[in-house]
């Protein structure tokens, strides 16, 4: 029993570890895009503790950059409320996709873990189930893993942004280096990581070809919710289809 | 008001972190809703992408174009580091 124990809690363990590893070479990306966040949030007049509270609190970089892009002083609370909204509603779809596989653990620890669900750690962990799965390891959830992931985010995030905060007159322009590149160079690679067939994939197609459009001819962040929403549609279509 | 506007995008965000996972949890889900399911990862990253792809700077596609190409081979710190030194390269030239 006692070794049982002993047994799970390396395991565990290693499982933690295999997540900041994994996590580690995206936060090449991840680090610049905080500065950069960061040091808008400061040119907007928030001060220094406020950065780290909203990046700290919020944790998901898309709807931060948008709320900093619509700034005022005083903020317009529910525009950005309502824009958080937006550019975050691809979390509810993200958190139904990874439900069932979840479903073995209990509430009071799946609601705390969701706090820390971003983009990256998400795709990371369903790849890795997937895997896991395939390999006959049950669950395929490794809670472990997707936790050393979300730490090397989320502490990433809150240093980078207050860095940023901090630094933020000083710095130059990031896309001089070419470090926004990071973040599409980090989704493709975890797109590759997903990839199935060409057929399972065409949602993907349209996804990308509504999403771009749209972002070309509507203001804002309706982009993410049209571009998914046109992929789940031809996914629900392709999936009445004989094969 | 900062505060304010600050507690509320995380009462927000965290909301939607929430529902799909309380709102689905212990459902069975047809055939046909698990394929929405599967597609709905890709759909989403490359959603939240797409601005580069139609973007009107050719330094900005071209390293685009490579770092798709990069990333169909290649483990993801290089695909990164291909993609900023490619962007880096192609705004320093064309730019």
């Amino acid at each position: 029993m006692n070794t049982d124990v002993k047994t799970r809690g390396h395991a565990r363990n290693t499982e933690f570890r295999r997540g900041l590893r994994a996590a580690l070479p995206i936060t090449l990306g991840v680090a610049p895009a905080g500065l950069v966040l960061g040091a808008q949030a400061a040119q907007k007049g928030l001060t220094i503790l406020e950065v780290p509270l909203m990046t700290g609190l919020n944790f998901a970089g898309g709807s931060e950059f948008a709320a900093i892009g619509l700034w005022t002083s005083p903020p317009h609370i529910l525009l950005i409320a309502a824009v958080t909204f937006l550019v975050n509603s691809r979390h509810i779809l993200m958190g139904a996709a990874l439900a069932p596989l979840i479903q073995h653990l209990p509430r009071r620890i799946a609601f705390p873990a969701l706090f820390l669900m971003c983009d990256e750690s998400w795709a990371m962990a369903l790849t890795d189930t997937e895997q896991r799965g395939a390999a006959g390891m049950r669950p395929g959830f490794s809670l472990p893993y997707y936790l050393g992931i979300s730490v090397v985010f989320y502490v990433t995030w809150v240093i980078f942004t207050t860095l940023g905060g901090a630094s933020g007159p000083v710095l130059g322009d990031l896309r001089t280096y070419g470090l926004d590149m990071a973040f599409p160079a980090i989704f493709l690679v975890l797109l590759r990581g997903l990839w199935k067939s060409a057929r399972g994939s065409l949602p993907w197609m349209i996804s990308l070809m509504a999403a771009g459009l749209t972002y070309k001819l509507v203001p804002g962040a309706w982009y993410v919710v049209a571009g998914a929403l046109a992929g789940l549609s031809a996914a629900y279509v392709l999936a009445g289809k004989p094969q | 008001m900062t505060l304010l506007a600050i507690l509320l995008m995380a009462a927000v965000t965290y909301t939607t972190r929430i529902i799909g996972y309380a709102g689905l949890r212990n459902r069975d889900l047809s055939p046909r809703a698990l394929a929405v399911m599967e597609a709905a990862p890709g759909c989403v990253l490359i959603s939240v992408i797409a601005p580069r792809f139609v973007s009107n700077d050719p330094a900005d596609l071209i390293a685009l174009a490579v770092t798709v190409s990069a990333a169909i081979r290649l483990p993801m710190l290089p695909t990164v580091l291909i993609g900023a030194g490619t962007a880096a390269l192609g705004r320093h030239l064309l730019g």
